[in-house]
């Protein structure tokens, strides 16, 4: 933990009071708005599974799961933070340590944000900034020390602003994926963050305590992998209720997480027998790609896409706060150090399909992805969702465009920003889009 | 009379010895499904090798043999090295031993890899033709086209069928390379290098050092010799020109949109193949893979990397992540 003395390169230094009170604003509203998307949750289906009471316990940010890493904490286990998917979760809990991201969904503190960087910059960047200006974020705070990645500018400079106060380990991915040299370098981030978390936790990752930590998350991306294949079918369950089980994945128990979802998806394969759906089989099917979306407050289109009329059905994602997070399983050819080390770091780099890859082939592997969710979900439209600042995903829109169109995908270009003030605008926009998906769905 | 005796023994024991070994396999496959199929493969290269193992003196099977496995290539690739070959067996069994002592393989660099690649069409050539020369020099009775595959009478057994040695050969005597009571242990090509080089002191030197060179290098590289083996020319190479377009009926299959180029199948090979990866889609054809389809078993992604037959998909990704019932 870094010292309160140290100069301070970025952030003000504001009166404690001051951040009590926004604390206080903000963290009120923010229970209202969990507590209301649940509600929304709930009211769209209201034959909602069971298993999901579980996950919206979870999704409190400010209740059961706090608690209990605040319990785990005093009993001397360390908490790492991460920002993008890039870092190597099983490293973290080989260690025994608590893995969390910490990345902020809070449209609020975005506004906090503004008064260290413009406006230009992306609202996740600004938004988890003013969370930690106002010490919002529980696992933000509870984190001893956060792996930054350095995928975009954001991250890059975020880096620099949020060690200010934290202890940042930053990683550098390639931003060329195919060449013999850049999984060298990353392989060696690997190392150094493996490093890194040894001396943070006092723990020494061993062989065997790694192999537990992949299978462990192996597992995960086994439940995960199955909750996807279950929304293939007709709709048996809300896009943004797997969404939600999705995004808890990264803040729960992994272990416990994996239980709760097979426990869902026990429940969602009876209802597929019974022919129970969540919505009506004909309700056109929608994909979402580009900027991450995070759980309380970005929650805002895919609210729009299930409460629209004519309701659209979220049956995937592309987003590296959802279905990216743990589809790829780490591959282990013998189970030796090397060799586990060598899976992570090519599970991480090699599978990843962020935007901020460059290749001859245009990034072909982001492409290929999308095309493959969209034909195994058999999704009718695709939703390009970008926020404002989010250079990366803007520029692709073109490349993907082209290829779905390729493939008679209608996919639609949304740029937002982190407010709550465009929501009729894009009511009206998403509504437009899903009408002419489900006449598309009629023809 | 003994000899006879330790043969019937051996069968048996071999024979309990195999069985055992198929209920162990079929034990560990039900429970660690990222190696189903190298177990399989395990037990298919233990059957191999017993079969070799009895007809083995005999000069017409294995005329047969290298006759199928030569045509074999041209249709099938190198199935025969990844999934029967014995001197590929006891290269699996070392690398077994050394993932007891926990230690990692090494891998060649990419170009130095392509040569060995290469080359094996250079040893091939040589092997083929040498048996010509060396052959002429110290057996002076034969004719020379016996020589060129059947070249002495009593083995019966060109260098090209070499890899083919089983270690142990009951009836061998004092011609393999180490001698105990009334069989003996071998190695593959020991007795060509002693067939050949008939110096008494230089010959043993030579054979030892060439068993401790090959086990060394298969413990630290996966598969070494099969990267320049002459055995493994494969004839579907031959698939590079119009004419042979149609002839390999196995195939790895890739699905290009299902394939996130994690990388898994590149760094799982054995002889470190790169086309599976690099290669973007649609069916694989390369001279050097064995079709151990370790690859597709490690494969993450369900349907990615198949396994054809002739259009006809034998397996296909994705079996140690199970899938839903509802697919």
């Amino acid at each position: 933990m870094k010292s309160q003395t140290a100069e301070k390169k970025y952030l003000p230094d504001m009166p404690q009071k001051e951040i009590e009170e926004m604390n206080a604003t903000v963290k009120s509203a923010s229970a209202k708005i969990i507590a209301d998307n649940i509600a929304k949750m709930k009211k769209t289906d209201p034959n909602r599974p069971a298993a999901m009471r579980y996950f919206d316990e979870v999704s409190d940010f400010f209740g059961m799961r706090q608690k209990e890493i605040q319990a785990a904490k005093a009993q001397g286990k360390k908490v790492i933070g991460y920002l993008c998917v890039f870092a190597p979760v099983e490293l973290i809990l080989a260690a025994d340590a608590i893995p969390v991201r910490v990345n902020s969904g809070w449209y609020d503190t975005s506004k906090f944000g503004d008064r260290i960087v413009p406006v230009e910059v992306c609202p996740v960047i600004r938004s988890t900034i003013g969370a930690k200006m106002i010490n919002l974020s529980p696992y933000l705070e509870l984190s001893d020390a956060v792996i930054t990645t350095l995928t975009c500018d954001g991250m890059t400079k975020f880096s620099e602003i949020l060690s200010d106060v934290k202890t940042v380990w930053t990683m550098t991915p390639p931003r060329v994926k195919d060449s013999a040299q850049s999984l060298h370098l990353w392989k060696e981030e690997i190392k150094a963050v493996k490093t890194q978390i040894e001396k943070l936790t006092g723990n020494k990752i061993t062989p065997k305590k790694l192999k537990e930590a992949i299978q462990t998350m192996q597992k995960a991306t086994k439940a995960f992998r199955r909750l996807q294949d279950l929304r293939k079918g007709n709709p048996v369950i809300m896009g943004r209720d797997a969404m939600l089980v999705n995004q808890m994945s990264m803040w729960d128990d992994i272990k416990r997480w994996t239980e709760k979802t097979d426990a869902l998806c026990d429940e969602l394969e009876k209802r597929v027998a019974q022919k129970a759906w969540a919505s009506p089989p004909d309700t056109p099917r929608v994909i979402v790609t580009g900027t991450p979306m995070f759980w309380p407050d970005n929650w805002k289109l895919p609210t729009l896409i299930e409460e629209a009329t004519p309701r659209g059905l979220l049956v995937g994602d592309e987003l590296c706060s959802s279905d990216r997070v743990l589809y790829d399983p780490v591959g282990v050819d013998e189970w030796t150090m090397d060799d586990m080390i060598n899976g992570i770091a090519e599970r991480y780099l090699m599978a990843s399909t962020c935007p901020c890859f460059t290749s001859k082939d245009g990034n072909e592997d982001r492409v290929n992805w999308l095309i493959n969710k969209v034909n195994e979900t058999k999704a009718n439209g695709v939703i390009y969702y970008v926020v404002r600042g989010c250079i990366l995903y803007a520029m692709e829109y073109a490349r993907v465009k082209r290829a779905l169109d390729k493939i008679n995908i209608p996919v639609y270009y949304l740029d937002t920003e982190y407010t709550r003030e465009d929501v009729g605008q894009m009511k009206t926009r998403v509504e437009a889009f899903l009408e002419m998906l489900s006449a598309r769905v009629d023809f | 009379m003994y000899e006879a005796l330790a043969e019937t023994i051996l069968a048996v024991i071999v024979g309990v010895g195999l069985a055992l070994a198929g209920v162990l396999v079929v034990l560990i496959w039900k429970t660690d499904r990222s190696r189903k199929v190298s177990y399989l493969r395990l037990v298919v290269q233990t059957a191999a090798v017993v079969g070799i193992f009895f007809s083995f003196t005999q000069a017409l099977w294995l005329a047969i043999f290298l006759l199928v496995i030569l045509v074999a290539t041209l249709f099938t690739g190198r199935f025969f090295c990844g999934w029967i070959c014995p001197f590929g067996f006891y290269m699996d069994l070392v690398a077994l031993v050394r993932k007891a002592f926990r230690v990692r393989y090494l891998t060649l660099p990419e170009n130095i890899n392509q040569t060995l690649h290469r080359l094996r069409y250079v040893i091939a050539a040589v092997v083929l033709v040498s048996p010509l020369f060396l052959g002429a020099l110290t057996v002076n009775a034969q004719s020379q086209t016996n020589l060129l595959f059947l070249r002495d009478p009593d083995r019966s057994l060109g260098l090209m069928l070499s890899p083919l040695e089983p270690l142990i050969v009951p009836w061998a005597g004092s011609v393999a390379t180490l001698s105990f009571v009334s069989w003996s242990v071998s190695y593959p090509y020991t007795r060509d290098i002693m067939f050949y080089i008939n110096i008494p002191l230089v010959t043993s030197i030579l054979v030892y050092f060439f068993i401790a060179s090959t086990l060394l290098s298969t413990f630290l590289f996966r598969r070494f010799w099969c990267r320049f083996c002459p055995t493994g020319i494969s004839l579907a190479a031959a698939n590079r020109f119009k004419a042979f377009k149609w002839s390999p009926l196995l195939h790895i299959n890739k699905t290009e949109e299902k394939c996130t180029k994690c990388g898994i199948c590149k760094r799982v090979c054995p002889v470190q193949v790169t086309d599976v990866y690099e290669q973007k889609g649609g069916e694989i054809t390369t001279s050097v893979c064995l079709n151990c389809t370790r690859c597709i078993e490690m494969c993450p992604y369900e349907g990615c990397l198949k396994l054809t037959l002739a259009g006809k998909t034998l397996f296909k990704s994705r079996n140690w992540l199970e899938p839903s019932k509802t697919e």
